[in-house]
């Protein structure tokens, strides 16, 4: 959690190797990863669906999921039962498979690009505010969806200034302001904090 | 009528030659958002080194072809390496300027080696055909016939093959393409080895027809970015489309007109559509 500007997705952008740390290391899975390219990363296990979607909008919707596999495409059996399955957790990406990613609602696109970052089957999944500007009915679709992805077995990493709804289906949370971590602990505990109520619940 | 016919026909061969080596070039200009200005000079390069295939080691025109080809697409990955990517960060009139250097670079490397003078490709089909009418020769009919070819395998390749979908990717959207494990560098080399290997073949084609010189990619890739401009920036579609049209706009005014002037009508041609439809012909806002 953090608010504007607390340097959320220059955290994640970092953890997914976009960008490079000037110093600090990075480690998965007790391997550094900081200095790895994207695509390495990827293949890693390690995921972000990123702020802004960043989709490829002429490409249609299938397309789109069939690249996010990319890192797994000599294994085309499994990538096929992974995409059945994104589309159990978003029929509506199965009706508009053959649509291009541009011509979809914002809901559905950020859908699309939750189910393309689950394609390569990441062990960890980093998810930069899921749910900016999107309506309640979607917003309550996409939390019950991290839930489900997390029972599945996937660890779920999620950026949200939606301090409620991120509370609601995380077990752990950290505060983030300025680029530090300045508050931690189970969320559930977090909930019930003075600060973070006054700051971020808006009690 | 007879005139008409022969000069569609004519603007057809014409296309086909700009057709292909446009497809390379906005290719290329998804990848790296700006026209690669060597282009031309790719295929100049081309047609000398089947050139000296045919003429210095006496190898018959298919494999000199194919080994231009090869040779061009290893160039290709060679100056996206060395001169297009240590650019890549920095503003674009950098990747100008590089590309240029390129261009001054290869003309005066062909003009050392081969001299300032013009050179010709023995014609290997060079009989005459009568096809309803319009009276050509067998080769002018295979480089249309080789343009089709080549422009069907490249859609077959960028549509069906996942190597082509990360072309695709790249162009549309660079981060995400990284973020789904896409190597963009390796993306970036294929993409000129594509565009350059291209190129030479549209060149190695037509060689046989016209004379061979160094300034002869300077035109070429001029032409071809008016091709990729009428056709919309970054269009395939867009580039055979307005390859077909610059070659016919430039057969009939040079046959009913004047011929010294016919590249006046490509770039009138190119004013015209500008001034209609400011992205091009298949041009989608820049986004
Ligand atoms: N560790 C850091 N060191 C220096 N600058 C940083 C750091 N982290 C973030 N910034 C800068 O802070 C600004 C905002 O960062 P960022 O976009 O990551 O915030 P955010 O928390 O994602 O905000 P939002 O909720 O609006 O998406 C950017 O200009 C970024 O360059
Ligand atoms: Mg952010």
């Amino acid at each position: 959690m953090g608010s504007n500007g607390a340097g959320k997705t220059t955290l994640f952008r970092t953890v997914a190797g976009v960008l490079k740390p000037c110093r600090g290391t990075i480690e998965f899975q007790g391997k550094q990863i900081h200095r790895l390219s994207p695509d390495r990363i990827v293949s890693l296990g390690l995921s972000l669906c990123p702020e802004g979607r960043q989709l490829f909008p002429q490409l249609s919707v299938y397309k789109n999921l069939l690249l996010g596999a990319y890192t797994r495409r000599k294994e085309m059996s499994r990538v096929r039962k992974t995409m059945e399955w994104v589309y159990e957790l978003f029929p509506v990406l199965k009706e508009r498979r053959n649509q291009p990613a541009g011509t979809l609602s914002g809901g559905e696109q950020q859908m699309l690009a939750i189910g393309r970052a689950l394609m390569s089957e990441p062990e960890m999944l980093l998810l930069d505010e899921p749910t900016m500007g999107l309506a309640p009915l979607v917003v309550r679709r996409i939390a019950e969806v991290i839930k489900e992805i997390n029972r599945a077995g996937t660890t779920v990493f999620l950026s949200e200034q939606n301090a409620n709804i991120a509370l609601m289906i995380t077990e752990r949370g950290y505060v983030l302001e300025n680029g530090r971590i300045v508050l931690e602990g189970p969320s559930p505990e977090l909930l019930e904090n003075a600060t973070v109520k006054r700051a971020y619940l808006g009690a | 009528m007879e005139v008409f016919v022969q000069q569609v026909f004519n603007g057809i061969m014409l296309g086909s030659t700009y057709a292909v080596v446009a497809v390379g070039l906005t290719l290329v200009f998804g990848i790296l958002h700006i026209p690669n200005f060597a282009h031309g000079h790719f295929y100049m390069l081309g047609a000398y080194l089947t050139f000296f295939l045919v003429t210095s080691w006496k190898i018959d025109f298919w494999p000199a072809l194919v080994l231009s080809a090869v040779l061009l697409a290893l160039l290709g990955v060679l100056v996206e390496r060395i001169v297009f990517r240590p650019m890549r960060d920095q503003p674009h009139v950098n990747a100008f300027i590089s590309a240029i250097g390129t261009l001054m670079f290869l003309e005066a490397f062909v003009m050392v080696v081969w001299g300032p003078q013009g050179h010709r490709i023995p014609n290997p089909y060079p009989e005459t055909v009568n096809l309803l009418g319009v009276v050509t020769t067998q080769q002018r009919l295979l480089v249309i016939a080789a343009a089709v070819v080549l422009i069907v395998l490249l859609h077959l390749f960028i549509k069906k093959t996942v190597m082509g979908a990360t072309i695709e990717a790249v162009a549309q959207n660079r981060e995400g393409a990284m973020l789904v494990g896409i190597n963009v560098d390796r993306v970036s080399s294929v993409t000129f080895a594509v565009s350059a290997a291209t190129a030479a073949i549209a060149a190695s084609m037509v060689a046989p027809i016209f004379m061979v010189s160094p300034t002869m990619g300077a035109l070429l890739g001029m032409k071809a970015f008016i091709v990729v401009i009428l056709g919309g920036l970054g269009s395939v579609p867009g580039a055979i489309v307005g390859g077909y049209i610059l070659g016919i706009v430039e057969a009939l005014g040079g046959g009913y007109i004047s011929a010294d002037y016919k590249d006046v009508f490509a770039f009138g041609a190119l004013i015209l559509i500008l001034a209609i439809k400011p992205t091009g012909l298949f041009g989608k806002e820049v986004g």
